[in-house]
């Protein structure tokens, strides 16, 4: 049983239509990968699915069509996701950034916050940072932090909103491989633990390793889909890897790269 | 509704309200014509309304900057030109005088009589003649022929423009919207604050410039030649900008810097030139059309052309801050409306108070375009594409904030009881101001919603108490309370549409906003006596507290004492109590909600966070704050009058705000120390000498000097103070750890990332 799913999403900018009719699912305690070229239409997914962009279609989430639900309700269903660009809340310090997703306000709990604010209970939030290597950096201004590092903390705010489903965008991107194959542990042994996630990496060595299942998008449109090792074997998805529509200078310049295709071509070999 | 909204497409708006409003004048002219007058003499100020906006559209497409100060701009260049014309003399501006901090320090010594020389006031370029009329009156003639008066003007205006650019919107290029409006506030506050010291607030006559003898039309309507002059240049300024933009290179690079910095620099532009040259154009024009257009009402005010800004925001927005033609059009239209209300105000149906035709309609009008356009395109407004390096200040957690304000609250209700009266109201009106800039911290500062009706909603709590609360016999701190909940649901009911807007459209709703409640109420004379709402003082269990209620010491046998210092220890009470709130706030889920929202929006929806919802509470929470603020500055004043209670008040007190340091409880203490006739006022007054008339001249440029340089304010600049002193004493905090996140130190962690990345 699907626990999240798309049917025939569709998002247009003007003329353009950045994802078109696409369908997927992510079924419980699943990793699913998204991949593609850049510019392919993988953040804008999330977008649609997270409600960040109009979109056409519909998408389902635990059984209830949240098509019409608005972006921070989405949110408390159970929804969460991270950014592409980490997007922090850069006055709060890291341990804070986790209590605002961890939090729900009331109107009691606001009144007695304005007499006297509670404690809260941060153990579960330090857990979460320790999970992710960021002990120390609790009390820290998220602007402190490497690029690394940062990308942890919107994974570790994602993660302290206790979600449902979480898709992530691009989470392993600016961190060496060594500290991209602990994440890629870690979001494993969280999918084991019964979290549900769609992963958009760049990476295809870690995606093609943990995932369960893939989407690959190109132009907006489904190009193919199925196990790591279907993917691995399918022509199109090394054409749109590899395809002269997509300049050299451009995959350098958006830091992905050589690297990934030849972890597909060796994956494939 | 969905038809609408489907078919309304952003686009079509300007398009469609400029339709409406010409198929209603075109219908209101068929049907009669002392209508058509009436509208008819609403074309100069539409004129005007139009050069204003036009002037703003400018600025805007130069540098990005919403220009609040646009109708100020065209105030000074009318007085520049009256000054000319009628005394042959160039006002200067207040320059400051380091020999007068010599001459204070001497006079203090004793000896009143030393003198050293002053910067001169006025540069007298020629002298007024006099001539004999009948009757064997003297009357002075003009000192300047008008071609010269209006050259000088003119040139002045330019330079005026150069220096608005080169000292303050250049400096600010990459500053947060927040800053940007900031600037331009403390430049309303500086033009209007020259022209009081220099010319006094009150009405002085002019001269016409242009013919006005009548124009007839058809059906025996009259329309003044000056006003069809006005009109005439308006548009033919119109049409050459449009050309300009259109068909010119340089046109074109503006239009493209507006849009990406880069776009200019492919054209061989540079983005700041362009910025440069648009100022001088759009302070030219302003300052033009307001030499031309103050004789129309006969007499110039520092206020009148000022507050134009409103109906001139009005047109600018509907056109996108991009269309000329559009600008224009809504901006005459809006003249012409505003007249047309007049007349009709007279008629049986029209709304009323007190058998007196409402007044402060008029000003309504471009209040509810305002609104509707915004509430009707949204999101879709412009926002320029130039990068934001600047954030918004800091928000620090304070620490030991209850022994502080323990502390600091005690010594000052200790200190009313020995001090002078002077030194007492100050203190009072300090703890007032305290109050405002709280509800500012709230708002602007916490959520970074930029709000210019604080002052407003203090008057509704005010006027609240005044007219309910006291009329209806509701006892003490019922009064105040009911006061601060009307402010709620005013402030709520401003806030709700302000949802769909953020930055720089917000401060020209609530602007708006302002201008509306306080021509509505507090300027009514039906509702507001000629004097203003009247407050009651207050008293509990029959302790007469009121500033007014003279107090008696114990034992002393002596006179009361006046203002009454239990006056002021109750508004200490309510400040101490009131920044224990908004430090809690600060430290409670929902500071971290609302510190969320201001950084970053879409990232707060997608944790969870009900990014109107916290909005919503916080422009609550600030009216609350605000409208009991209103109220105890209603029992401080014994009344509630336009003159603190209005849009011009609320601008300056974002300026006292911003400058104390507006994301900062700390902040708002400093900022009620500057505010007009607190602490710091009186230190001026009464131990440098210098005449309170200069206060809201520094407040202006304090603010100006702030958002340039130190957008943590003079809290922010004190706290960096006490690190940087820790840290020399070797004693520094530690750089990690909840307890202290604003130290400015790296901790471990940070050097070892450093480390890292090195
Ligand atoms: N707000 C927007 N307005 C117009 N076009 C957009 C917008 N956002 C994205 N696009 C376009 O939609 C297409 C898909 O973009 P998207 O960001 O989803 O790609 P992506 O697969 O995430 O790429 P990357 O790997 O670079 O992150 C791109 O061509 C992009 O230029
Ligand atoms: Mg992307």
């Amino acid at each position: 049983m699907a626990v999240l799913s798309t049917q025939g999403l569709g998002v247009a900018f003007g003329a353009k239509k950045a994802v078109n009719d696409f369908s997927l699912e992510v079924g419980e305690g699943q990793l699913v990968g998204l991949i593609g070229p850049n510019g392919a239409g993988k953040t804008t997914t999330i977008d649609a699915i997270t409600g960040f962009v109009p979109a056409t279609g519909a998408v389902t989430f635990d059984g209830t069509d949240i098509s019409s639900f608005s972006s921070t309700q989405r949110a408390r269903a159970g929804l969460g996701r991270t950014w592409q660009s980490s997007e922090l809340f850069d006055d709060l310090t890291v341990m804070e950034n986790l209590q605002v997703a961890a939090e729900r306000i009331d109107v009691k709990g606001f009144l007695r916050d304005l007499v006297r604010p509670r404690n809260d209970d941060l153990s579960e939030m330090e857990a979460i940072l320790d999970s992710l290597e960021l002990t120390g950096a609790a009390g820290v201004l998220p602007t402190d932090l490497s690029h690394g590092q940062r990308k942890l903390v919107g994974v570790a705010r994602a993660l302290a909103a206790r979600p449902k489903v979480l898709c992530m965008d691009e989470p392993a991107a600016g961190l060496d491989t060594e500290e991209s194959q602990a994440l890629g542990r870690r979001i494993r042994s969280l999918v084991d633990g019964g979290l549900s996630v769609l992963l958009i990496d760049h990476d295809m060595g870690l995606v093609l390793t943990i995932c369960d299942y893939l989407y690959v998008l190109d132009f907006g449109q489904l190009i193919a889909e199925g196990t790591p090792a279907q993917i691995r074997a399918d022509k199109r998805v090394i054409t749109a890897y590899l395809g002269d529509r997509h300049g050299e200078s451009e995959a350098e310049a958006n830091g992905m790269p050589e690297a990934s295709t030849s972890n597909l071509q060796e994956g494939e070999g | 509704m969905t038809f609408v909204r489907s078919w309304l497409t952003p686009k079509k708006i300007p398009a469609v309200v400029a339709g409406i409003f010409g198929v209603v004048v075109l219908v209101v002219i068929l049907a009669n014509s002392d209508q058509t007058q009436a509208i008819a003499l609403g074309l100069g100020g539409g004129a005007l309304i139009a050069a204003i906006a036009l002037s703003i559209t400018l600025n805007y497409q130069g540098s990005g900057v919403v220009n609040f100060a646009a109708g100020a701009v065209a105030m000074y260049g009318g007085y520049v030109y009256y000054g000319l014309r009628v005394n042959g003399q160039l006002f200067l501006p207040p320059i400051p005088n380091p020999l007068a901090l010599v001459e204070g320090v001497v006079h203090l010594a004793g000896d009143k009589a030393f003198s050293l020389p002053h910067i001169p006031v006025f540069i007298t370029l020629a002298h007024p003649g006099t001539g004999t009329a009948a009757y064997g009156t003297v009357i002075q003639q003009p000192a300047m022929a008008v071609w010269a008066a209006m050259l000088i003007s003119l040139v002045v205006l330019a330079l005026l423009g150069l220096a608005f650019h080169f000292l303050i919107f250049r400096p600010l290029r990459r500053a947060p919207v927040l800053a940007k409006v900031v600037a331009s506030v403390g430049l309303f506050i500086v033009m209007q604050a020259v022209i009081v010291l220099r010319f006094t607030s009150s009405a002085k006559s002019v001269s016409p410039i242009l013919p006005s003898s009548p124009l007839h039309l058809p059906r025996g309507v009259r329309v003044p030649e000056d006003q069809t002059l006005l009109v005439l240049i308006v548009i033919a300024v119109t049409a050459g900008l449009w050309a300009l933009f259109r068909f010119s290179r340089f046109g074109l690079a503006t239009r493209a810097a507006s849009e990406n910095e880069k776009g200019a620099l492919v054209l061989g532009y540079s983005p700041d030139m362009l910025a440069g040259v648009n100022w001088v154009a759009s302070t030219v024009l302003a300052g033009f059309f307001g030499i031309l257009a103050a004789p129309i009402n006969q007499s110039i005010d520092p206020i009148t052309i000022t507050l134009l800004i409103v109906p001139a925001l009005a047109a600018a927005l509907l056109a996108r801050f991009s269309s000329f033609v559009v600008t224009t059009a809504t901006g005459l239209a809006l003249g012409m409306a505003t007249s047309w209300i007049q007349l009709i105000s007279n008629k049986s149906w029209f709304p009323k108070a007190s058998g007196q035709a409402l007044p402060g309609l008029t000003d309504a009008l471009p209040f509810l375009v305002i609104i509707i356009v915004l509430a009707v395109r949204g999101k879709s407004l412009p926002t320029r594409g130039s990068i934001e390096t600047v954030k918004l200040p800091f928000a620090p957690r304070a620490r030991a904030a209850v022994p502080t304000t323990l502390a600091l609250g005690i010594a000052a209700m200790v200190l009313l009881f020995f001090v002078t009266p002077v030194w007492r109201l100050s203190i009072v009106n300090s703890l007032v101001g305290m109050i405002i800039c709280l509800s500012l911290v709230v708002l602007t500062g916490y959520v970074g919603q930029i709000s210019l009706m604080q002052m407003a909603l203090a008057g509704i709590g005010g006027f609240t108490l005044s007219k309910v609360a006291d009329a209806h016999h509701i006892p003490f701190p019922f009064g105040p309370l009911l006061g601060a909940l009307a402010a709620v649901v005013i402030g709520l009911l401003a806030g709700v549409p302000a949802l769909r807007v953020r930055g720089v459209n917000l401060a020209v709703v609530t602007f708006a906003a302002a201008v509306t409640i306080q021509n509505l109420i507090f300027a009514n004379p039906a509702w507001s006596g000629l004097k203003g709402a009247s407050v009651k003082a207050p008293s509990l269990f029959g302790f007469h507290f009121g500033p007014n209620d003279p107090w008696t010491k114990p034992f002393s046998g002596g006179r009361g004492l006046l203002p009454n210092p239990w006056f002021g220890v109750f508004c200490a009470l309510v400040v101490m109590v009131l920044v224990l709130v908004v430090v809690n706030l600060r430290r409670s889920r929902i500071g971290r909600h609302m510190l969320a929202v201001r950084a970053n929006e879409r990232a707060a929806a997608a944790a969870g966070v009900s990014v109107a919802g916290t909005k919503i509470l916080a422009f609550g929470v600030a009216a609350f704050i605000a409208g009991l603020g209103g109220a105890l500055s209603g029992y401080r004043f014994g009344s509630v009058t336009s003159l603190y209670f209005g849009a011009i008040p609320s601008m300056i007190f974002l300026a006292y705000a911003y400058l104390g340091g507006i994301s900062s409880v700390s902040g708002a203490m400093v900022g009620g120390f500057i505010v007009a006739g607190g602490i710091s006022t009186t230190i001026m007054t009464n131990w440098l000498h210098i005449s309170d008339q200069y206060t809201l001249l520094l407040a202006g440029i304090g603010l100006i000097f702030m958002a340039i340089q130190n957008p943590k304010g003079v809290a922010g600049a004190l706290r960096d103070g006490v690190h940087l002193v820790r840290r020399r004493m070797g004693r520094a905090t530690p750089g990690h750890g909840l307890s202290s996140p604003d130290d400015v130190s790296p901790g471990p962690l940070q050097s070892a990332t450093a480390e890292a990345g090195a």
